[in-house]
């Protein structure tokens, strides 16, 4: 059985608010002193497909990941890698700066360069990307490779030729099943990615890594964005002065916190 | 109907098949964006047995509703839902299309983008009007920046955070016509089916609804901690929220959830217990109007945006806290 993750690179959205430095002129973020990290959203799609393949029995799970940008480290993929995935494919060219394709355009390159590895069962995508948060490029993947998707995705099972997935509902969840190849868009609550061990890690660095342009997975120009980014500004974040309470014990301090808060008629 | 510069909001119903106030607010953007074009608002409702929400609908000031009501349309299911939508798009096609941004839309808005080869902005917090110029802001980078977005092509799509706009007021007269479309829906063309609906039903107050929400974090140490949380929420009769990572953990519902992947919120009191104040939760709950923080760090980013702080961990800080609040309130 063949899967394909994609996975995004981005600066480790952890970081503190002045580690995204705004240039408005070119419309960029420009992360500093961050490191970059595999988006988040995407850790819980590769755990899922890891999952698929501990289940297996039949041992025969090949997972592919599949990570696009202007230039994509090594090092922060392995960790893909390590954590039990068999291969890499980058697809990395100067135009594909972050922020510089919207999802349409995205989902076009990645929809391109899966139909080039050309087998796959199941294609995972988190739920958004920790930088740009669109939450669109798995459902244009599906569309553009006309399989069906399902998405938020906590669980999955593959029965046969279906997938039985829990999907995240407003009011609880659903199970649904679907027929093989299918996308699925992961929802968080799939949980961490596991953490892999020294060895797993120093096995990663002999698994093998391909790295495609642009014009090899096929992606023309003349695919058009359909938003304009028109400015980029810093959030307000609403400051307040914060009144510490503070105790003999820690224990104490709650309690005068209770009191605080009748006192001031906060409660 | 028929082609024009209309804006229909896509309206989603509760449980009850009642209008969610999200898609009020939605009607009121609609009417915003529709005034500088001169155009119509329209709202859909669909469902099944939804003709009572249409009538309702139909008094929120919008110029027209339209009804799809379907047997196949009971809940959500997303073939289902787009390919009805496609179909009332056959005969009305809007110049932008509104939702509210909610576990439905973050699934059917792309699909609809992607199907009518649109451009979509999720989770918009502000419209920008300048005279004819409309601009979408959206949090980026885990709500650290705002990004301004334009559409470069129609039509447009939005999704909508909560509190974007003022719900549009009822009205007692000049109610719109409620126009009933068909559509034909082939149940043995979809792909995905649904297996079973598992409805996880919250005994206690409702997060949207709450005036005090009680919210844990990674600091909460585990499910026993989250335990405690449950006890003081029912002192001061509150919600019980959750950051990310004790959602990921399984130590809360991911119903509980609060921030960007979660419930934005904005009670009265929000008590946040154990939570660090990473930007992506503080974007779901900043609008509170007194924040108190319990942490063990001091530098913790959340004591930025509180009111008022303990330094401590939850352990010992939460149970002597809840007795304290319980003997007053008593």
């Amino acid at each position: 059985m063949e899967i394909i993750v994609c996975i995004k690179q981005v600066p480790d959205p952890e970081g503190s608010q002045d580690c995204f430095v705004i240039n408005r002129e070119a419309l960029r973020v420009e992360p500093r002193g961050i490191p970059p990290v595999l988006s988040l959203f995407d850790e819980n799609a590769l755990e899922a497909a890891l999952r698929v393949k501990d289940a297996r029995k039949e041992r025969d799970v090949k997972i592919t990941v599949v990570s696009m940008g202007k230039r994509i480290s090594n090092p922060v993929l392995q960790k893909a890698l390590a954590a039990g995935a068999d291969a890499l494919v980058k697809v990395e060219d100067d135009v594909f700066e972050s922020g510089a394709l919207d999802s349409y355009a995205t989902a076009y390159v990645l929809a391109s360069t899966i139909r080039k590895i050309g087998k796959y069962d199941l294609v995972f995508a988190g739920r958004q990307a920790a930088d740009w948060n669109a939450g669109q490029v798995g459902f244009g993947i599906a569309h553009l490779l006309g399989i069906p998707a399902v998405a938020l995705v906590r669980k999955v099972e593959v029965e046969g030729r279906h997938a039985i997935s829990e999907r995240v509902t407003a009011s609880g969840y659903e199970i649904v099943k679907t027929p093989l190849p299918a996308l699925l868009v992961t929802s968080n609550e799939v949980g961490e990615m596991r953490y892999p061990t020294v060895i797993q890690r120093r096995e990663a660095k002999k698994k093998p890594v391909v790295s495609w342009g642009m014009a090899e997975v096929g992606f023309e120009r003349r695919v058009q964005n359909r938003l304009v980014l028109k400015g980029l500004f810093a959030p307000e974040m609403r400051k307040r002065q914060c009144h510490f309470i503070e105790g003999e014990t820690a224990a104490e301090a709650g309690r005068k916190l209770a009191q605080r808060l009748r006192t001031d008629g906060v409660i | 109907m028929g082609s024009d510069d209309a804006v229909l909001v896509l309206v989603e119903l509760g449980t009850d098949k009642e209008i969610m106030p999200l898609s009020l607010e939605c009607a009121t953007a609609a009417k915003r964006l529709a005034e500088i074009w001169g155009g119509r608002t329209v709202a859909l409702i669909m469902g099944n047995g939804v003709a009572a929400a249409a009538r309702e609908m139909a008094c929120y000031g919008v110029d027209d509703v339209l009804l799809v009501d379907h047997p196949a349309l009971d809940g959500y299911q997303a073939e289902l839902y787009v390919s009805a939508f496609l179909q009332v798009w056959e005969r009305q096609k809007p110049k932008a299309i509104l939702m509210g941004d909610s576990l439905i839309s973050v699934d059917m808005a792309p699909r609809l983008a992607f199907s009518l080869d649109a451009g979509l902005i999720t989770d918009c917090v502000a419209i920008k009007v300048d005279e004819t110029d409309v601009s979408f802001v959206k949090p980026v980078y885990s709500s650290n920046v705002m990004a301004v977005y334009a559409f470069a092509s129609e039509p447009w799509i939005v999704t909508l955070r909560p509190r974007t706009e003022d719900a549009a007021p009822r009205e007692d007269t000049g109610h719109s016509q409620v126009i009933p479309v068909e559509v034909k829906l082939d149940l043995s063309a979809m792909k995905t089916e649904v297996i079973q609906r598992v409805i996880e039903r919250d005994e206690g107050v409702k997060l949207a609804e709450a005036h005090i929400v009680v919210s844990g974090g990674r600091g909460i140490g585990g499910p026993d901690g989250f335990e405690q949380l449950v006890e003081l929420a029912k002192v001061l009769n509150a919600a019980v929220g959750a950051s990310r990572p004790p959602c990921d953990l399984g130590w809360a519902p991911s119903q509980w959830q609060v921030g960007q992947t979660g419930a934005k919120v904005a009670p009265s009191v929000y008590i946040a217990a154990g939570i660090s104040g990473a930007a992506q939760h503080i974007a779901g709950m900043q609008s509170s109007k007194k924040i108190v923080a319990i942490n063990r760090d001091p530098k913790a980013n959340i004591f930025r945006i509180a009111n008022y702080g303990v330094v401590g961990t939850c352990e010992e800080v939460v149970p002597a806290f809840r007795e304290a609040l319980a003997e007053i309130l008593r």
